[in-house]
């Protein structure tokens, strides 16, 4: 344990928990402008959350302590996740933190007990949102991974602290294949967070709901707590892609004047993509829930023709 | 030295005792000693199998004298250790649970019965493993063999368990012959019976290799030859169920790796078809567990996915070795062994809670269940740990050893062999969906079980069991964490010190997060308890919450291929332009694709031949003098030499 | 003048995309969308080829890229583009035989299938990684186009991929041999004369061979309901 990894673990998730709310925020708000209306603002989010910290906790009768530890449970795990994803300077790997299984894995945890949650409370709701959720979920699981190993083949290296020290320095992608990978870790992000065309955010219909619907009947801090994992999840995945494939600005020293120039630098990157995001998003229509299949099909080619490519030629 | 060899002796000396112990004195102290035999004897298993494996030492057994010119011997190395270690670390939970379990049986004689059977099937298992040779090894598979098939059939009143039996009466026994066959012909190669190592080049091994890979296949439970362990185990006690899935399953695989270990030049192809096995296993097990209803089918049908993973590894060694990436080898079968170990563990546990709550609702239909973490909160808790650690969450065991087979996969590019890689991405991309439709399916088992409200009276009735029921799952539920986290010791402990995640530290940090959070967030107000928001609707049934066949329904719709579900529509008309309707039939058939193509095919010429040669033996003293007149007249004509 | 690696690099995306390109005609429901679909992998075709020039200096490259933008970009699709005003079916819903999601895995397996063909033909020739692998996707894109034309109903995706099916042979050729020019030349006329006759006869023709079909089979219903 070396002070570079410890300093690394006290300011990362501080600084990706503070940022996060940012960026949902900032989505919603491109996506309001697209739409000719003004939109929330830019700090709605982080409002949000204070109200709902003050508000009443309210359980169901049917429920267990499913639903009771869930919130915790899920943020301790992003938290832990955000630890394996440098966004402000790349630290010395301690001890397998930086491993991309073990992330992809802590997603999947947070993933399963949602599920649990939503089918805690008896509702066909939560249980619907659940179902549709894990179904999707695996079937998006081969191309993360195989994204995730076309990023391990190129960069060398099992963990992301070895790799995005090697692309730290870097203006433009090391090599072709990262672009491609870029495009499939897009693809997973919009996936894994439930936007457009897999999920519309913004609705409680039940025609749009996958992840909504999981966290129906969650009220108060707990609510708050959820929220807050899927902006920490949404800002970590969008750290990955950053990193993957705009890395300029990362710094690899415990300088602390480089690692200010990476925050603002990180920040102003992460606007770029939630405003191209919010542009995606407001350009598509959700698509039909047995049409995601042929979707994600398609993002699975992409990966394993990343693969290929990164194989053969 | 003496001490090593005495543990070894001791177990089976307990575990003999406690087959005979009922039999003899039949009443319930003497069950209860027995299954105390049988703790006995796995601690001093454990014992004996850790000291093996954490210093290396190789006991020596006698050769023991069975018939003339048949011997059979011990002998263990650290293979065999890692599988002790195995049945040492089930066989507590089971016996501790089977003391109250085993009470619940029909009739005292089946009681004494099943108690005996139960420690002459560990035994059988422990000899299995023990075996040096090859007669011993035969002798003690078919005991074991034996002893399992009349536990399947311990309640022979019903028709679904008398077929149960039936068709794991045969397929074991096919697996028997194949072994012999696989045997023979190397018994022919090396002209000794025991197990050595094997110097031949490949080629000549190909007889032995696919007789024995069939032979461990079907006794394992590889696809196409797994279609009697979804009846076997719903049929067998749950205790049994346990030890078949965790411990049985794994013998067969032990017996299949003894063989593979011992080739030193194993060739490509062989690894090929074990991976290509294994994923097939892997994606079809977790598949067809997402259709079922029936809460033992559905851990069986998990197990043979487990299986599948297991053969992953080990195509993944062979494939590694021929290729000569030795570290990467070592990897891969650690992985895989690590695995079998850790699915012995929370399978044992999952059949254990299984069992439980079967006994609680008196129905094996997850339809019926729900509402259970209320009414037996215990168990619910020990089910949710099997959930977790096979849903290959961290920290627990299952993500440890997926981890290991992950990192094996993801190091593979220093493959030289472009094509072979490609086979390695895409055996990734579908052990990547099996684990993802494993965490799908043991969330839809335990929500649907354990979570929201009781959807039929049994299940509003369900009483928490008693505490040796509640005990012996507790046993591998705790091993299952620790293993877990302590994942990385262990395996350095046994001297492999790969580059590996430690997931002490990540379970450490899990819970000082954890606690941090609970404490900040901590509010004076207590929460308020209120009805589910069921649109208005005052009060909710168990009618409006998610089912088991609603909750799978998006899977098989988007493998509805795999699943074949066919619609029979045979309509009738009055009119030829067909627009008055008569009458008319649908069905809806599931394709068991198995048992229609491949199984009975083959059983149904099997019959008919049978049937064309029983006519010879019509029962008539004529023909039957007839048939030795014409034998005598061959016999003339052979020694005379005229034919 | 310009880094090799960079050119390889961009000819390899390109690759990508044009595979992508490809998976898209066979998995696209929407007619125009299918149109749109091969403008572009002709474009990234005409791209590859000005890369090629770039890096080999060889003329002839160049005035093939030209021609490619000018006959697959701009002629052939504003052709086609007229047919589906004229028809007005928006979507191409039906596949005979095989899913879009089979048909994805498939191609997989079809690239697979190439790469190991070339492979044992191509043992002693001597050819770059990426050349070889160039070649490798024009074998893919011929195959795929095969796959569009026996997989969909409508006339007019099967036509494009037929002409997929041309645009993988310019890419196979661009890659491991010396097509002739001339020969190339042909080819192109060859396109452009087909997609004129489909526009003559669509004047008159409905969308598909089977609604074709179907309309001589309603003259003959009066006979007693006695099929072809």
């Amino acid at each position: 344990m070396n002070t570079s990894f410890l300093l690394f673990a006290l300011l990362n998730p501080i600084f990706a928990l503070l940022a996060a709310p940012l960026y949902m925020a900032l989505i919603r708000k491109v996506k309001a402008y697209a739409q000719g209306r003004k939109g929330p603002r830019l700090f709605q989010v982080y409002y949000d959350l204070r109200k709902l910290l003050h508000k009443e906790v309210v359980y169901s009768s049917t429920s267990s302590w499913i639903m009771r530890f869930t919130p915790y449970l899920n943020l301790s795990a992003l938290l832990i996740a955000s630890l394996f994803v440098p966004l402000l300077f790349v630290p010395e790997p301690v001890g397998g933190f930086g491993h991309i299984i073990v992330f992809l894995y802590l997603l999947a945890l947070e993933r399963f007990f949602t599920a649990l949650g939503g089918l805690d409370a008896g509702s066909a709701f939560g249980g619907m949102g659940s179902s549709r959720s894990m179904s999707l979920a695996a079937v998006i699981e081969p191309s993360m991974v195989v994204a995730f190993a076309a990023l391990a083949f190129v960069l060398k290296s099992l963990n992301m602290h070895e790799m995005f020290a090697l692309t730290a320095s870097e203006v433009l992608p090391l090599s072709p294949t990262l672009v491609l990978v870029s495009i499939s870790l897009f693809i997973i992000l919009i996936v894994e967070t439930g936007r457009l065309p897999v999920d519309n955010p913004a609705t409680h219909l039940e025609l749009t709901m996958i992840n909504e619907a999981m966290i129906l009947e969650q009220a108060g801090k707990n609510l708050a707590l959820l929220e807050l994992a899927h902006a920490l999840k949404q800002l970590l995945l969008m750290g990955v892609l950053i990193n993957t494939i705009f890395p300029i600005g990362l710094s690899t020293e415990l300088d602390s004047g480089k690692i200010a120039v990476s925050a603002v630098l990180f920040l102003l990157k992460a606007g770029l993509l939630a405003v191209v995001i919010g542009l995606f998003e407001s350009s598509l229509a959700k698509m039909r829930l047995f049409r995601l299949p042929a979707f994600y099909v398609m993002a699975f080619f992409f990966s394993a023709l990343t693969i290929l490519i990164e194989v053969f030629a | 030295m003496y001490l090593l060899e005495a543990f070894v002796y001791g177990a089976v000396l307990a575990l003999l005792s406690g087959t005979f112990l009922p039999l003899l004195y039949r009443n319930k102290n003497a069950r209860k000693a027995s299954f105390g035999l049988s703790l006995i004897s796995s601690i001093l298993l454990l014992v004996f199998a850790g000291t093996i494996l954490y210093t290396g030492k190789e006991p020596a057994f006698p050769a023991f004298g069975f018939l003339p010119g048949l011997n059979f011997t011990l002998a263990t190395d650290r293979l065999s250790a890692g599988f002790i270690l195995l049945i040492a670390a089930v066989v507590p939970g089971v016996s501790i649970y089977s003391v109250e379990y085993i009470e619940h049986a029909k009739s005292e004689a089946r009681k004494d019965l099943q108690t005996a059977l139960t420690n002459l099937f560990i035994l059988a298992m422990l000899l299995v493993v023990l075996a040096g040779n090859m007669v011993g090894f035969l002798f003690f598979w078919e005991i074991m063999s034996l002893s399992s098939l009349l536990l399947v059939l311990h309640n022979y009143s019903s028709e679904e368990n008398k077929k149960a039996g039936f068709f794991y009466f045969v397929m074991t026994s096919l697996s028997t012959a194949f072994l012999f066959l696989g045997f023979i012909s190397l018994f022919r190669l090396t002209g000794s019976a025991e197990f050595g190592q094997l110097e031949y080049p490949a080629n000549t091994l190909t007889l032995p290799f696919l007789c024995l890979f069939i032979g461990f296949g079907i006794k394992a439970g590889i696809v196409p030859f797994h279609k009697w362990l979804p009846y076997a185990h719903p049929a067998a006690p749950s205790s049994i169920s346990a030890l078949m899935s965790g411990v049985m399953l794994k013998v067969a695989i032990y017996g299949f790796l003894r063989f593979l270990l011992s080739v030193s030049t194993p060739e490509l192809w062989w690894g090929v078809l074990i991976l290509i096995g294994g994923s097939l296993s892997a994606l079809l097990g977790v598949i067809y567990a997402l259709k079922e209803s029936d809460i033992k089918r559905l851990l069986a049908y998990s197990s043979i996915e487990n299986i599948g993973i297991i053969l992953i590894g080990i195509g993944l060694y062979v494939i590694f070795k021929v290729e000569g990436l030795e570290a990467l080898a070592l990897l891969s079968l650690v992985g895989a062994c690590f695995h079998a170990f850790n699915h012995a563990l929370f399978k044992s546990l999952l059949f254990l809670c299984a069992g439980s709550i079967v006994h609680a609702t008196g129905t094996r239909n997850i339809e019926a269940f729900g509402g259970l973490v209320k009414s037996m909160p215990s168990t619910s808790a020990l089910f949710m740990i099997g959930s977790v650690s096979i849903a290959a969450l961290p920290p627990t065991n299952g993500f440890a050893g997926e981890l290991l087979l992950y990192q094996a996969f993801l190091q593979s590019s220093a493959l030289t062999e472009p094509l072979l890689t490609v086979l390695l991405i895409i055996a990734l991309s579908s052990f990547a969906l099996t684990g993802a439709l494993a965490a799908a399916l043991f969330v839809k088992l335990f929500g649907i079980t354990c979570l929201a409200i009781p959807r039929s009276e049994q299940s509003k009735l369900a009483e928490e069991v008693k505490k040796p029921m509640l005990l012996g799952p507790a046993m591998p539920a705790a091993l299952c964490i620790l293993t877990g986290l302590f994942s990385k010791q262990l395996l350095s402990l046994a001297g492999w010190n790969f580059e590996f995640p430690d997931l002490l530290l990540l379970g450490l940090l899990f819970g000082i997060i954890y606690a941090a959070l609970f404490l900040i967030m901590r509010s004076k107000n207590p929460a308020r308890i209120s009805e589910t928001w069921g649109c208005g609707i005052p009060s909710l049934t168990p009618s409006m919450e998610y089912s088991s066949a609603g909750f799978s329904e998006p899977l098989v719709m988007i493998f509805k291929g795999i699943y074949r579900t066919r619609i029979v529509h045979k309509p009738e008309y009055l009119d030829m332009q067909e627009s008055l309707f008569k009458n008319g039939r649908v069905e809806i058939r599931l394709l068991r694709f198995f048992e229609e193509y491949l199984y009975t095919p083959p059983a149904q010429a099997i019959d008919n031949f049978s049937k064309l040669v029983s006519k010879l033996q019509n029962g008539k003293l004529d023909s039957y003098v007839l048939y030795a007149f014409i034998a005598v007249i061959i016999l003339i004509l052979a020694t005379g030499g005229l034919v | 003048m310009i880094d090799p690696f960079l050119l390889e690099g961009l000819i390899k995306i390109l690759f990508v995309f044009v595979l992508i390109s490809a998976a898209l005609i066979i998995s696209t429901r929407n007619l125009s969308s299918v149109l749109t679909t091969y403008t572009i992998q002709s474009f990234l075709l005409a791209l590859v080829s000005f890369l090629l020039y770039l890096m080999d200096e060889k003329g002839q490259l160049l005035l093939l890229a030209g021609l490619t933008l000018a006959s697959k970009v701009i002629l052939i699709p504003y052709f086609i583009s007229r047919i589906e005003e004229k028809i007005k079916i928006g979507r191409d819903l039906h596949f005979t035989y095989l899913e879009p999601t089979t048909s994805l895995l498939l191609s997989i397996g079809l690239i697979l299938l190439s790469y190991v063909f070339l492979s044992r033909i191509f043992e002693d020739l001597s050819l770059s990684k990426l050349f070889f692998f160039g070649a490798v996707i024009g074998v893919s894109l011929t195959l795929m186009g095969m796959l569009v034309v026996f997989s969909r109903r409508k006339v007019i995706t099967k036509v494009l991929g037929y002409l997929s099916m041309e645009n993988g042979v310019l890419m196979f050729g661009l890659f491991v041999t010396e097509i002739p020019f001339i020969i190339e030349v042909l080819i192109i006329i060859d396109l452009v004369i087909l997609v004129m006759l489909t526009t003559i006869l669509a004047v008159g023709m409905d969308s598909s061979i089977e609604e074709y079909r179907q309309k001589f089979r309603k003259l003959q219903i009066w006979t007693g309901g006695r099929y072809l």
